[in-house]
């Protein structure tokens, strides 16, 4: 008798917890496509939970934006209803191999994602074993399409971003010794750092890097290294997690210097941690916000007319670099699957190479490697009294 | 009395031993099918990775139960004795020209050379891939090994609560240590370690045809690991170890060298998780520090008390049901709908709600677990069906005169 309580109670609070969690909900749209139809899979890999999973959300929100704006394709005078399938790789390796393999196994003619280099190098191996090709999209460790021909990717790479933000500290803020600081074990930010280091050692720009380790809070130490060492910038190419810890710690220091930051920096978390302070961080990204209103109006309205989407968007309707991206993304799949003229996967991956199409964050073609060919990127300050990123500069790599 | 039980539990123990051998070779032939002839749709495909790491899994499970289940060592190293097993096996079996790309940052690594390349070269690139995939497992258990016994001198002076402690902290610390950039050239820092021998590189050759092993190959390293660990358990060692387990003075009274015996059962542990790991990495076809972390080693031991503490096939089936649900069956929570219609709790993260309230489940109401300490066999069936066939023939016997 205690038992079956004990059990009805355990029930009751798991009912519980996921009637809190959940608002009420209008049908996915993927849901209702399935059943009418042809039907082309595109297949999602990006992490809804982990470290990653802020990021992998807000990707996610663009993909599924441009699907509700354009569910359909239409190969040889044939419509085929698009259905986004979303498989959680956890923002972890051992989890990644089975995510995917979750995805091939309802054939998908194409895959997009990840955020985050390591799981999209993982599961590298089972698309190509399924012959699906995969479009990464801002995973930015050239190991990712280096060697293989069926991953591709929309994102500018590492050495580029490393660069880029180099040249920017030389040329814009005239810094001199730089402070470099990036999570230990986490390969995004040891890349960056190696690459920022070789650029700014060439640009003649001293570097101080150190490494904290995970679950770290308190970067109080790090933030007296930087100023202790005379430093006149900071660079801290981490999640976003850390990112938020390291903008409030630098504020309550009083620490003015500049922070750069690549592309995981550029998120409305870091706007709320920034808000009235007095700091001044830069990042370098995929889009800048005004690049194009229509757009924007438009993915606007749909994230705040769904509390879920809003949800998953951090709570405000803030549009993120990567939700853009991932909604060009979703288009350069289609129009790869239009150039195909099938929906096996073998003819878009055939077809992927020379697909080109102007995107949201500009004309989109890929190289031989399978990068997208990207010469610039746009750097955005951190407006903390406006609580908006305002757009810089577009900086390139002379 | 001993005697006498021998006598009359002989044939049903054969009968037992031959229905295992026979249940045995028809999983193998199942896995050979599976990875060669049968149809790939959208069941086979899910399958083949979950029985690769449910295997694994299954192997690192009772290595675990070795030390927690039958030494009473209650140990949480597991993820970092795994995590040296995984970088071994890694490092010796990249590709000599695939070393620059690898080691990008770390100038092409130190070592320079990969054993499944070498043996490929003198016995052919399929022979050398599973030989090479070998040694290399091996060598990471036996670096786990030496690990376990360097670090097994002082941490085995301490007893239960506290050499939880110091096993966990030690596996953090080797965590680190691998992913510092000073040891970059042999661990690539924080980077991936990838390009190495995977269980799709594992290939036979007989009579013209190339038949693949994806899954065979890694059922077969577990089975076999776990076989010597069974019969570990069986022997005079396996006596001396649960005696310490249930009371250490009079085990020691009993003439047993508690820190011989404790050493022994870790190290051995140790070397198993290690080929674990080393299985592990090549499921995964990367090798990155992070996710060794303590989660990994929890899982372990969730899997472990699931299927019952001091009980082999509890955590073997342990293994399987949980990593079929955590990354199969379950996987139906996040998609938004079910059976084609929508549900609207069901989207990201409903599953691991789901699963964990499951595990909450099960280990309040099933603390022993699903076997407790008892071990399913053939032999047990067959004695409990005849037990069973033998009350009815009496309950028969006791109704028919009158």
């Amino acid at each position: 008798m205690k038992k079956l309580l004990a059990l009805l109670l355990a029930g009751c609070m798991a009912f519980a917890l996921c009637a809190c969690g959940t608002p009420a909900e209008p049908a996915d749209d993927g849901g209702e496509a399935a059943a009418t139809g042809d039907t082309i899979v595109i297949g999602v890999f990006e992490p809804l939970s982990g470290d990653n999973g802020a990021g992998g959300k807000q990707e996610v929100l663009g993909m599924q934006y441009a699907n509700s704006v354009c569910p359909t394709v239409e190969i040889d005078g044939k419509t085929y209803n698009v259905k986004l399938e979303i498989a959680d790789n956890e923002s972890s390796n051992d989890k990644a191999v089975s995510a995917a393999t979750t995805l091939i196994s309802k054939n998908p003619s194409i895959v997009l994602g990840s955020y985050g280099s390591g799981v999209s190098i993982a599961a590298s191996d089972t698309f190509a074993a399924a012959g699906v090709p995969a479009l990464g999209v801002t995973c930015t460790n050239p190991q990712v399409t280096e060697g293989n021909d069926h991953y591709f990717r929309l994102a500018f790479l590492d050495p580029f971003q490393g660069t880029v933000l180099a040249n920017f500290a030389k040329d814009e803020l005239s810094a001199t010794k730089v402070y470099c600081i990036g999570q230990l074990g986490n390969d995004y930010d040891q890349g960056l750092l190696n690459y920022f280091k070789q650029a700014a050692e060439a640009a003649g720009i001293e570097c101080v890097v150190e490494s904290f380790p995970e679950n770290n809070s308190d970067f109080n130490s790090y933030l007296t290294n930087a100023k202790n060492a005379g430093c006149d910038a900071i660079f801290a190419p981490t999640s976003i997690s850390y990112a938020q810890l390291i903008v409030e710690q630098a504020a309550a220091q009083g620490i003015t210097m500049p922070m750069l930051a690549p592309d995981t920096w550029d998120s409305n978390v870091i706007l709320g941690a920034a808000q009235g302070k007095d700091l001044a961080i830069y990042v370098s990204t995929f889009y800048a916000e005004g690049g194009d209103p229509e757009f924007e109006a438009g993915i606007k309205e749909w994230i705040n007319a769904d509390a879920t989407n809003l949800a998953n968007n951090g709570g405000n309707d803030m549009l993120a670099a990567v939700t853009v991206m991932g909604y060009d993304a979703y288009f350069t799949a289609l129009e790869a699957i239009k150039n195909a003229g099938s929906i096996a996967a073998a003819d878009v991956m055939a077809a992927l190479p020379s697909t080109t199409l102007t995107g949201i964050t500009g004309p989109i073609a890929f190289d031989d490697i399978g990068d997208a060919a990207r010469d610039s990127a746009f750097i955005k300050t951190a407006n903390c009294t406006n609580n908006v990123w305002d757009f810089v500069a577009v900086q390139g790599v002379q | 009395m001993g005697k006498k039980l021998k006598t009359k539990a002989a044939p049903e123990q054969r009968a037992g031993t031959i229905l295992a051998a026979a249940a045995l070779a028809v999983l193998y032939v199942f896995l050979f099918l599976l990875d060669n002839a049968l149809p790939t749709n959208s069941f086979t495909v899910m399958l083949i990775p979950v029985l690769q790491k449910g295997a694994i899994f299954a192997l690192v499970c009772v290595s675990m139960n070795l030390l927690n289940g039958f030494t009473g060592l209650f140990s949480l190293g597991q993820a970092g004795f795994m995590l040296i097993g995984a970088y071994s096996y890694a490092i010796f079996s990249i590709p000599a020209e695939q070393h620059n790309a690898v080691y990008q940052y770390f100038e092409g690594g130190i070592i320079k050379f990969s054993i499944p390349q070498i043996l490929g070269n003198a016995l052919g690139v399929n022979l050398g891939n599973i030989v090479g995939a070998i040694i290399c497992i091996i060598i990471g258990g036996i670096v786990a090994g030496i690990f376990a016994a360097l670090i097994g001198i002082p941490v085995l002076r301490l007893k239960s609560d506290y050499l939880a402690i110091a096993t966990l902290g030690f596996a953090e610390i080797l965590r680190a240590f691998f992913q510092w950039d000073g040891l970059g050239k042999l661990t690539n820092g924080s980077n991936l370690l990838r390009k190495y021998t995977n269980f799709h590189d594992i290939k036979i050759q007989l009579g013209g045809f190339i038949y693949q092993l994806d899954t065979v190959f890694p059922f077969l390293i577990a089975t076999i690991s776990i076989g010597i660990i069974v019969l570990l358990v069986n022997s005079s060692y396996g006596r001396a170890f649960k005696s310490i387990r249930d009371d250490e003075i009079a085990a020691e009274a009993m003439g047993i060298n508690l820190f011989k015996h404790k050493m022994m059962s870790f190290v051995i542990s140790s070397f198993f998780a290690g080929v674990g790991g080393a299985l592990l990495a090549m499921f995964q076809t990367t090798v990155q520090a992070a996710p060794f972390r303590t989660s990994m080693t929890y899982e372990i031991l969730l899997m472990v008390v699931i299927g019952g503490i001091g009980s082999i096939t509890g955590s073997v089936i342990a293994a399987f049901l949980y990593i079929a649900s955590s990354e199969w069956w379950l996987r139906f929570l996040d998609s938004g709908q079910f059976m084609d219609m929508s549900v609207p709790f069901f989207r990201d993260g409903f599953r691991k709600v789901v699963f964990s309230v499951i595990i909450m489940v099960i280990v309040l109401f099933f603390s022993r677990g699903i076997m407790g300490d008892k071990e399913l066999s053939f032999a047990g069936m067959i004695r409990k069906f005849k037990n069973k066939k033998a009350k009815k023939a009496e309950a028969g016997k006791e109704v028919d005169p009158e």
